[in-house]
């Protein structure tokens, strides 16, 4: 320890430069796969959601982005219409969030009501970490309506506890009684962009039965058809729902299969996927390479620091300990810079109350965060473990008497 | 007397492609020899002293140093008698220019077990006395004169009472008087404590004073 502090001190941080430079060149390699691997490991997470819709017979509505909707030509007779025909010929599982209210709880952060149907919350699987399941079967104007809250919401409405709010899509007061609390960090991923995600900890889960759906008001009605998602049905069916909707509301929806979900995935994202990691790969090769002249120059500029002290009784072993020590330094310092600049940026959702963002963690930092960190931190060793055996190589190589008189 | 150097280098090159800088050499040294090593410069003079010292171990040969086969030495028993039993003085140009004077010499001392070290810091009170360069102590190396770092350099090769001292030109590029002096501690050293010396130099005014000289020629 003694030996490793002294070299530390006395003589990498004496060229402070080169040692700065080297942290600089390595953090941007760490960061730069940090990034990658979070979003891979996010991307992941979302393709994980969509394999639950991977089964025959389903098509996910999509508005067509060539579709021009007058939306002062729909009106509530025409939705109902819609759903009405929905009910007598399809099962469909309706789901719809982002409507936004304010309701006193221990952060002061708005709530976002998410409306669910009982087949979409078959294909959704909220895991719950307390309270017991939804149910749907409920009588609208008779009892309570039952829901799911997010952790952010179950200090203040705990499991039995009810809450009385206004309700946007029914446009009247209701009293929600709180069935279960969602697990932490609950999220859904858009399917069109499989690393962006909304979290569920300051939502309520409402669920949605025909009677609901009847007595709602047009938003949620037009706003569950874009994440309608139909079952149990063909092709022809679904296209002869899309004409249904054309004709009625005006709106074109496009209803694709999980294979057609698939290939889109694969020649849009995936490829994009493919493309960013091999900018990133050359990228990094780029910077380690950086970093091997960065540490080829300080071996030129320390050399004879190392050769006097090989010469008085520091072996090549202790030499190689004291390098990856002094690296381990380096990667540990840009790992905590990249987990501290990554829980400020998670932490700012907090102090902007931004309500589908704030997420809790270990240090603020949450799953996909770590598998980054976890990336870096195994890249760093290889990382390491090629420089250090450069530089290695490079002062054994050197003859002594050269070192000495440099 | 005893031989604590058995060297028997049969090939020695830097590379495949270049020709051997030496070839089927023979030592045997006995304790509290004087050796000086002379030659041209690049006939490997420096590349002998480095083997000898454990820092070169690529060559093809036998090397016994204290009874024992070098090869079976591992790298830290290499470098636990490169610190307790051998010792470097080098030209005045190596030092650490970022330590104190002081620091310089105390620098084999970070690499010593508790005892040694001891022992160590009271041999270097006497040491700097004997040598004349308490004064200069907290001084930084490039504010000393090429004699004076001459001397530290000296004083760290020899503050852990080696029983061998390497001198790699130890009096290149100082005057009479600096040389005169390096020459007489190194002797001193030899008398005092039976450390063998082994001096590489151009100078063949000094390598006369030594009990045995080697000439080193460009292997053919």
């Amino acid at each position: 320890m003694k030996i490793f502090g002294f070299f530390i001190k006395r003589l990498f941080l004496k060229r402070w430069i080169l040692s700065l430079s080297m942290l600089l060149l390595l953090f941007a390699a760490n960061y730069l796969t940090f990034t990658v691997a979070r979003s891979i490991s996010s991307t992941y997470q979302g393709y994980q959601e969509m394999r639950r819709m991977d089964q025959d017979g389903t098509y996910i509505a999509n508005l067509d982005p060539d579709s021009a909707p007058n939306f002062d030509r729909i009106t509530l007779e025409k939705t109902q219409a819609v759903y009405d025909y929905l009910s007598d010929n399809y099962t469909y599982a309706l789901y719809a969030d982002g409507f936004i209210i304010s309701l006193p709880n221990d952060d002061d952060i708005e709530i976002s009501l998410n409306y669910i149907s009982r087949e979409s919350y078959a294909l959704n699987q909220l895991d719950l970490s307390a309270g017991s399941e939804l149910y749907f079967d409920y009588q609208l104007n008779e009892d309570e309506i039952p829901v799911l809250i997010g952790k952010g919401l179950s200090n203040a409405y705990p499991v039995g506890s009810t809450i009385k709010i206004s309700d946007p899509v029914l446009e009247r007061p209701i009293i929600l009684k709180v069935q279960g609390v969602i697990k932490p960090n609950a999220h859904h991923s858009n399917f069109y962009a499989l690393n962006s995600k909304n979290y569920y900890n300051f939502s309520i889960f409402i669920p949605v039965n025909e009677e609901f759906i009847k007595e709602s008001n047009i938003d949620l009605h037009v706003n569950a058809l874009m994440d309608m998602v139909v079952l149990h049905t063909t092709e022809e069916d679904a296209a002869t729902l899309s004409e249904y909707i054309q004709n009625n509301l005006g709106l074109k929806f496009n209803f694709f299969s999980q294979e057609e979900n698939y290939d889109y995935f694969k020649d849009y994202y995936a490829n994009s996927l493919k493309i960013i990691m091999i900018i990133t790969l050359f990228l990094l090769v780029i910077i380690i390479c950086l970093s091997i002249w960065n540490a080829s120059t300080s071996i030129r500029l320390m050399l004879k620091d190392f050769t006097i002290n090989l010469l008085i009784g520091l072996s090549f072993s202790r030499l190689k300990k004291i390098l990856f020590g002094y690296f381990s330094i380096l990667f540990s310092v840009n790992l905590i810079v990249i987990a501290v600049i990554t829980a400020y940026n998670r932490h700012l959702f907090w102090v902007n109350k931004d309500t589908l963002f704030v997420t809790y963690g270990l240090f603020g930092l949450i799953g996909i965060d770590w598998v980054g960190l976890l990336v870096v931190a195994c890249s760093d060793v290889l990382i390491g473990i090629v420089i250090i055996e450069i530089m290695l190589w490079k002062i054994k190589n050197i003859p002594i008497s050269l070192g000495v008189l440099q | 007397m005893n031989h604590i150097i058995s060297l028997n280098i049969k090939e020695k090159s830097y590379n495949s492609a270049s020709s051997p800088i030496l070839k089927d050499f023979n030592l045997e040294v006995c304790e509290g020899e004087k050796i000086a090593v002379v030659g041209e410069s690049g006939v490997g003079k420096s590349s002998l002293l480095n083997i000898i010292g454990l820092i070169d171990k690529h060559y093809k040969g036998e090397y016994v140093l204290f009874g024992s086969q070098t090869d079976k030495l591992s790298d830290k028993i290499s470098a636990k008698w490169r610190n307790q039993k051998i010792g470097f003085v080098l030209q005045e140009a190596a030092l650490i220019n970022s330590l104190s004077v002081e620091d310089n010499i105390k620098l084999p001392l970070l690499y010593a077990d508790i005892e040694s070290r001891k022992a160590s810091l009271e041999t270097f009170e006497s040491i700097v006395n004997t040598i004349g360069i308490a004064h200069i102590l907290m001084k930084k190396p490039h504010d000393c004169s090429g004699g004076e770092r001459s001397r530290v350099v000296f004083a760290r090769g020899v503050i852990m009472k080696p029983q061998i001292i390497l001198a790699d030109e130890p009096t290149a590029s100082l005057d009479e008087e600096n040389k005169e002096r390096i020459i007489n501690l190194l002797f001193k050293m030899n008398k005092e404590f039976n450390a063998t010396i082994i001096t590489a130099t151009h100078d063949l005014e000094v390598a006369r004073r030594y009990d045995r000289i080697i000439r080193l020629e460009r292997s053919k």
